[in-house]
């Protein structure tokens, strides 16, 4: 099927959004051109959508996408995906600040690094990064799994909940009440079977899996140092 | 939530222009006021003076007040002021003056006068132009983007610490230390307490923003003896609050970001010219090319971007 070309530029972001729903309803892929790095581009796609976005988009990209299969040729500023239910978002490469943020399931793909607080409050789904993921990743995630290949910067992992952090390589420094445990190899196949399809399996990886401490669970007076640090 | 940019150019040209378009694209950040730093072609000798008085219907009797104040300190209007005025009750002013005796001393005497009329801005090429308003209609009513030089900052207001007034509006002069600007994107929480101690030294301010205690912050810092990287480092630690800030000097721009990495900041190098916004979409505006934009997301960065040839035409 021919593809159906969306041109941004200077337009309002309604228009162009209003002309994206139309697109996907034809079930044809669609590219997104000469975007400028302009705001809200493909917010709340339907299941089913194909959408490509050449060059670099800002905040908020496949915000709200219920199922489309999203790309971006290279980066993203902040929120890319932010409360995502189902889909596939690939980011070819930067993505901003708290990308993922407050996800609840499908799948983010970042082939370069991450911004600070990758995965904020997600309650589900997978972010995998090829590269680093920044200051305070997975901030108080609720659920689901951050998957770094490159190494983390500081303060990984701050205040979870249930959601998991895995790192490959280096990692600045902890966050607040982080454990890192030893992942069984049950742990690791799960990991491996969200990296296969991408074509990012090596089993020569050392991971280091961060769960919550739950010591910020509940508040107790002694753990009011750790409560500070936030 | 504010919105803020800087502007380098390789050789003195249309830096107005280009940090109107900066800021006309991020007005849906704050559009309660805006304000620009324009670093013009540098005087060799005397001060270029930006500022208002609040009662149009004063303009005289400010400037007779003001010129008495200046002849104490041995200085002098070197060109007539020129005024904008509007409906509003505020009037904006730019002067040209020889060099008082000693400034901080004349700048103190000045300040008498801002109850009705306040200097926003002194240097050999700094002019601080700000109003209530949007990015275009404080250009349209200033005629900022006719301004050339070869570096500045711009601002959008999103008032959350203090009033929406003109004079509360970024960026700030860092008194009384001529050619030291700053734009602040953030909320400072012990301004006060700030404020408080650099009073005891003497330093005066002119509004209950917070943003103001950055400018002159880092100035007095200087003065006692660190140079700006290191002001700049020393702010992260010693100032709480969410903040990325700019600060602007005679041979360049200096930013820091706090320790919570809260407030984003990009910039663009392109044939040798600089462009930093508080959103990507609005360097967009000025390399609408694709380009490799730095986004500067950590916690706890400071950098300085030199500014390199001031004088040749462009």
């Amino acid at each position: 099927m021919s593809e159906i070309v969306i041109d941004v530029g200077e337009r309002p972001i309604r228009e162009i959004n209003e002309d994206i729903q139309a697109a996907c309803k034809t079930g044809r892929p669609i590219v997104v051109r000469n975007t400028l790095s302009r705001h809200n581009l493909g917010v709340g796609l339907p299941p089913g959508a194909n959408l490509h976005f050449e060059g670099s988009v800002g905040y908020y990209c496949a915000g709200l996408n219920t199922g489309a299969t999203v790309t971006v040729e290279r980066n993203c500023g902040w929120g890319l995906a932010e409360g995502m239910s189902d889909g596939h978002v690939t980011v070819g490469g930067y993505a901003g600040m708290s990308c993922g943020a407050a996800m609840m399931g499908g799948l983010i793909h970042v082939k370069g690094h991450c911004g600070p607080r990758c995965g904020v409050a997600m309650k589900g789904g997978n972010i995998v990064v090829e590269g680093k993921i920044g200051y305070q990743a997975g901030f108080m995630a609720h659920k689901g799994k951050i998957i770094a290949l490159g190494g983390a910067g500081d303060s990984c992992a701050d205040a979870l909940w249930q959601g998991e952090v895995w790192v490959a390589g280096e990692i600045d420094s902890l966050g607040v009440d982080v454990d890192v445990v030893e992942p069984t190899a049950e742990e690791v196949a799960e990991v491996d079977a969200i990296l296969e399809p991408l074509g990012l399996v090596d089993s020569s990886r050392n991971w280091r899996k961060m769960i919550s401490g739950q010591r910020l669970w509940y508040f107790e007076s002694r753990d009011a140092g750790a409560w500070l640090m936030i | 939530m504010c919105g803020i940019a800087g502007r380098i150019l390789k050789a003195p040209g249309r830096v107005g222009a280009d940090l109107v378009e900066l800021m006309d694209a991020q007005e849906h950040r704050g559009a309660d006021s805006t304000g620009f730093a324009i670093y013009g072609i540098p005087r060799d000798d005397g001060f270029i003076l930006r500022g208002m008085g609040f009662d149009n219907a004063r303009i005289s009797a400010d400037m007779e007040d003001f010129r008495l104040i200046l002849k104490e300190h041995g200085a002098d209007f070197l060109e007539d002021p020129t005024f904008v005025t509007s409906d509003a009750a505020h009037y904006c002013f730019r002067m040209v003056i020889s060099e008082p005796d000693d400034l901080a001393r004349w700048v103190k005497d000045a300040d008498t006068m801002t109850d009705r009329f306040e200097v926003q801005s002194c240097g050999r090429s700094l002019e601080i132009i700000k109003d209530t308003g949007s990015s275009v209609e404080v250009a349209d009513k200033h005629g900022v983007r006719d301004m050339i030089g070869t570096h500045g900052l711009g601002h959008a207001r999103l008032a959350t610490e203090s009033s929406v007034l003109p004079n509360a509006s970024h960026p700030f002069w860092a008194r009384p230390f001529p050619d030291v600007a700053i734009v602040h994107n953030g909320q400072i929480t012990d301004y006060f307490t700030w404020r408080e101690r650099l009073h005891r030294l003497g330093y005066r301010f002119l509004t209950e923003n917070d943003s103001e205690l950055i400018a002159v912050w880092v100035s007095h810092e200087m003065s006692e003896g660190l140079t700006l990287e290191q002001a700049l480092k020393k702010s992260i630690k010693d100032i709480d609050g969410v903040f990325t800030y700019m600060i602007a000097g005679e041979d360049g721009i200096g930013f820091a970001k706090d320790r919570f990495a809260m407030k984003p900041l990009v910039g663009v190098w392109e044939d040798g010219e600089f462009a930093a916004a508080t959103e990507e979409q609005a360097v967009r505006r000025i390399v609408s090319g694709e380009c490799d934009v730095i986004n500067y997301d950590g916690p706890s960065i400071t950098e300085i971007w030199g500014v390199g040839n001031r004088r040749a035409a462009a």
